[in-house]
């Protein structure tokens, strides 16, 4: 039996290596057979942080998607009442006392408490508003990434003049002004619009289109470059000629090693759209008929509400915040478990 | 006349709706924005119940006023009154006037500071102990003196006015400021294109000293000039002339070039205690003491405070701050509006400086007359509309900045009856408007009302949703289309294909003076700009034509008699309120009152307590 020359003894203060094992140790087979995703969860789920966020996102999406049933749970829902049931228009339209804080103690009837002015139920007009906010950034982010990585893996991979007339449109939406444009689109759907009976269906539909159309070109930009530097590597090459069609390539060969940046950026994109949603509602573009925390905060920031009654602009404002820094931070964390340089 | 800036648009985005309507040159409350908005009056005794803590506070209200052609300078001196210090006022939301010019000014901001501090007119109002307006002489020796059919009043123009440089305010200049206002065109949001151009003769002919080509006005010969007497000949007769001589656009203006528009609105010369020392439109303005007036020449006005700094276009939660900090900068303070939510407070903390003024105006809703026949289904809408609601949701506190309305005419106006359409105030009842509603033969299923609201506004949004749940429980259905532009610009466009649709609009208007005849022909005279409910009935177009050639002392009771019976008769328009203005004063401001002649503070009486 003869030691080995370079054992344990020699490199292993220096490798970063996993120590040698048996290949045939029940510890080895079981790290054998984990695939990049599994290693990646594997990662996230020793992700203090990670998880806490993970579990914030899934109560809001539990929320989103359950804004019905636990809205009749709590007995409250979305109907407008006769403000003069619930509010003291004589004491700044504040709540009455019967109605919870802040005059008087809380109540399961309305567990958030009811609106100053109108006496709308605070938690269904939350709820419904997580809702609101979580469909239109999803269903944004959903189209503005595939459209994002059409674009990008078209023009990375066929270059020439097909990448210079896309990277041409990268560039053109890049220098339109969002906001302007959202302004601007705002009153044209409501003079094209405003008689139609699903005119808040259309509100959001043209808000995602908005999102979508001004929310594309990161991705593009990024997969691009990705593309560019995968369509050198040999194992296109070899595709290349063995005759495989582009189609297959683009989607068979390179996007399954595109999975790590488009999963970043669409963990990214998710909070911005949230954000966005929340902040063109308080601009009274996008959604307008009250169901939204941007809406919400609008009617909110007001002084005398703010001193009164801070609890009514709080829930929207700790929704938001909540929701966009968990899903920031499990990007983050997402991007971090799937970059194989990471160690932990 | 319109207002500028409105509760009910909030304090959000007050800027952005103020810009857009800051174009509007229209004779209307431009809070128009809001169908909500409606508001009514009061002063009437008829306080439902629940409004108990509202009436705590006295309104400055109104009787409709009186006259005293006799009155002569110099104005009575106000009890303890100190001259010096510097006086600001606070404009919440309020873009202010886009131009100085007396004649092209329609609103009731600029016309109440420039009337009350530069620009001397024909007339002008005086406040009395009681808090009453009383037109008195200001230019003119007296209120004029009209010939027996109201067809030719003839003006003596005061021989000791005089300009800010010093120059005598002649009967010429006066003649030429008076030719102005009929040039609708270089002025088309002056009220010249609706008083003058009606009244005067010749004047639908000629197209004014600008326009026309004619600097020297020789080409119109409504006006006549001998020596220090004016007269003007009218085409129809206008026993109101002595009211519309208190417009500022019936004032002097320097001969030729030195009044040309529209430069001249941006430092006009000033006649009156006060001259303007800047402005910048939209932000502010600093009037100074002109020294060259005199007391002695002008019946109305002081001249106390060294200095007026009007701030325009403030924000409202701040200024209310401000107000209700009592630091140094608010005790020499005023400001025009306070903000609902701070009014508990500040009716507690304020007292007496806490001013509420009755403006005489008044919130309409209007069916459409053509398309909402029957009578019982306009006063159903009126028993299912949740007055209120909609006050509390669009940010009024009930009973104080809005009360109940009966009629069109607003409380105090003379002339106004205290009638009851149904023997009592209508109110929220909307098993009333069921009831109405079968008998009308629509009890099967709900009758549809189309109507709008200005969605870029929440506190709009949120009134609209209670007026929604009334009418849903009115037995009506309610379709709204939310705009994103004022809903006067969709009301008054007869080919807008929203407006097509609808079948409720609505209206809110001011007086222009304490008469029916700027409240009544302008809203419900078939034709007229302002009838957006569409009511046209031949007999009331010809008693309106009837009373405007009564005898004057008749026609005020006559005015009246018209608005109950066109409410009793056709109910073609609902009056949901009179709205009320609240002012704040600082504490070292002396004798804090409003001007009851146009809903402003009183600025003529102001001083500065040293």
């Amino acid at each position: 039996m003869s030691a080995d020359t370079a054992g344990p003894e020699t490199l292993g203060s220096l490798s970063d290596e996993p120590q040698q094992q048996d290949p045939n140790s029940q510890q080895a087979k079981e790290i054998a057979g984990k695939s990049p995703m599994r290693i990646a969860l594997g990662r996230l789920a020793k992700d203090k942080i990670a998880v806490v966020c993970a579990l914030v996102v899934l109560f809001f999406i539990i929320c989103a998607v359950f804004a019905g049933p636990i809205c009749a749970l709590f007995g409250v829902d979305l109907v407008t009442p006769l403000a003069s049931e619930r509010v003291d228009g004589l004491n700044k339209g504040l709540p009455k006392p019967e109605m919870g804080p802040p005059n008087g103690p809380f109540t399961w009837d309305h567990p958030m408490g009811v609106a100053p002015r109108t006496g709308e139920d605070n938690l269904a007009y939350w709820l419904y508003g997580c809702r609101v906010s979580l469909l239109i950034a999803t269903t944004a982010t959903i189209f503005a990434s595939i459209v994002g990585v059409v674009i990008g893996l078209l023009a990375g991979f066929l270059g020439g003049t097909v990448d210079k007339v896309l990277s041409f449109f990268i560039d053109m939406f890049l220098t339109i002004p969002f906001l302007l444009a959202a302004l601007t689109m705002a009153p044209i759907i409501n003079d094209r619009f405003n008689t139609a009976d699903n005119y808040s269906t259309i509100q959001k539909v043209a808000l995602v289109i908005v999102l979508s159309i001004f929310g594309w070109m990161g991705t593009a930009r990024l997969i691009r470059g990705e593309v560019i530097t995968l369509r050198e590597r040999e194992f296109v090459q070899a595709a290349r000629v063995m005759g495989m069609p582009t189609s297959r390539i683009l989607f068979k060969e390179l996007l399954p090693n595109l999975a790590a940046p488009i999963i970043i950026s669409v963990s990214l994109m998710l909070p911005t759209f949230v954000a966005l949603e929340a902040g063109l509602a308080f601009l009274g573009i996008g959604v307008t008929d009250g169901i939204s925390w941007g809406q919400t905060i609008l009617k909110a920031t007001n002084l005398t509400f703010f001193r009164e009654y801070p609890q009514y602009l709080w829930q929207p404002l700790l929704g938001i915040v909540a929701l966009v820094l968990s899903l920031n931070l499990l990007g983050d964390a997402v991007r971090d478990a799937l970059d194989p340089k990471t160690r932990r | 006349m319109h207002v500028a800036g409105d509760a009910v648009l909030g304090e959000n985005k007050k800027e952005r709706l103020d810009s857009m309507k800051r174009n509007k040159p229209l004779a209307l409350v431009a809070g128009a924005a809001l169908l909500t908005l409606a508001a009514c009056g009061g002063g009437s005794s008829d306080d439902d119940g629940s409004n108990d803590a509202g009436a705590e506070k006295t309104f400055g209200g109104q009787e409709g006023g009186s006259k005293d052609p006799e009155r002569q300078g110099p104005a009575e001196e106000i009890a303890d009154a100190t001259a010096g210090g510097t006086i600001t006022v606070y404009l919440p939301g309020d873009p202010g006037p886009d131009s100085l010019d007396p004649t092209g000014g329609w609103s009731v901001t600029g016309n109440s500071i420039q009337q009350a501090l530069t620009s001397r007119s024909l007339t002008q109002y005086v406040r009395d102990e009681e808090g009453q307006p009383v037109l008195v002489p200001d230019l003119a020796t007296d209120l004029g003196t009209p010939n027996e059919d109201y067809t030719e009043w003839t003006f003596t123009i005061r021989e000791d006015a005089t300009w800010e440089d010093g120059q005598p305010v002649t009967a010429e200049e006066v003649a030429f400021g008076i030719c102005r206002s009929l040039d609708s065109e270089a002025f088309p949001s002056g009220p010249g294109t609706e008083y003058s151009k009606a009244f005067f003769a010749g004047a639908e002919d000629y197209e004014g000293p600008y326009t026309g080509k004619d600097p020297k006005c020789e080409a119109w010969d409504g006006i006549a000039v001998d020596g220090q007497d004016i007269t003007i000949s009218m085409a129809v007769p206008f026993p109101d002339m002595d009211y519309w001589g208190a417009f500022m656009a019936m004032g002097p203006a320097p001969l030729g070039n030195a009044s040309k528009p529209p430069n001249y609105g941006n430092q006009p010369l000033a006649n009156g205690p006060y001259k303007v020392e800047s402005y910048k439109p939209n932000e502010e303005l600093v009037l100074v003491k002109n020294d060259q007036w005199s007391a002695d020449s002008d019946p109305g006005r002081h001249q106390y405070a060294d200095e007026f700094v009007f701030k325009f276009n403030q924000d409202q939660a701040k200024v209310d701050e401000i107000m209700l900090s009592d630091n140094s900068d608010s005790q020499t303070a005023v400001s025009t509006a306070l903000g609902s939510d701070k009014y508990t407070d500040a009716n507690g903390q304020l007292g007496e400086r806490l001013v509420q003024q009755t403006s005489q105006c008044v919130s309409t809703l209007t069916p459409d007359y053509t398309k909402i026949t029957e009578i019982e289904v306009r006063k159903a809408l009126a028993y299912a509309y949740p007055y209120e609601d909609v006050w509390i949701a669009s940010g009024e506190v009930p009973g104080v900045t809005r009360v109940p309305a009966n009629g069109v005419m607003p409380p105090g106006m003379a002339g106004k009856v205290d009638f009851q359409v149904d023997g009592e105030q209508i109110t929220y009842d909307p098993e009333k408007s069921k009831e109405l509603l079968a008998e009308a033969g629509y009890g099967d299923e709900p009758y549809e009302i189309t109507m709008v609201v200005y969605e870029v506004d929440p506190l709009a949004v949120a009134a609209q949703d209670q007026i929604t749940k009334g009418f849903e429980a009115g037995g009506f259905s309610v379709k709204v289309i939310p705009v994103q532009e004022s809903p006067y610009n969709i009301w008054l466009d007869p080919d807008n294909k929203v407006n097509k649709t609808l079948n409720l609009r609505g209206v809110n208007w001011c007086s222009d003076w304490p008469a029916g005849s700027t409240m009544l022909p302008p809203l419900l005279k078939g034709g007229a700009v302002y009838n957006t409910a569409g009511f046209d009935e031949a007999s009331v177009n010809d008693e309106m034509d009837r009373i405007n050639t009564l005898p004057l002392d008749e026609q005020a009771d006559a005015w009246g008699a018209l608005d109950e019976k066109i409410m009793t008769e056709y109910f073609p328009i609902i009056p949901t309120a009179f709205r009320n203005d609240l002012f704040v004063f600082g504490t070292k401001i002396g004798n804090p009152t409003g001007d009851g002649s146009i809903g402003a503070p009183n600025y003529k009486d102001l001083f500065v307590i040293q």
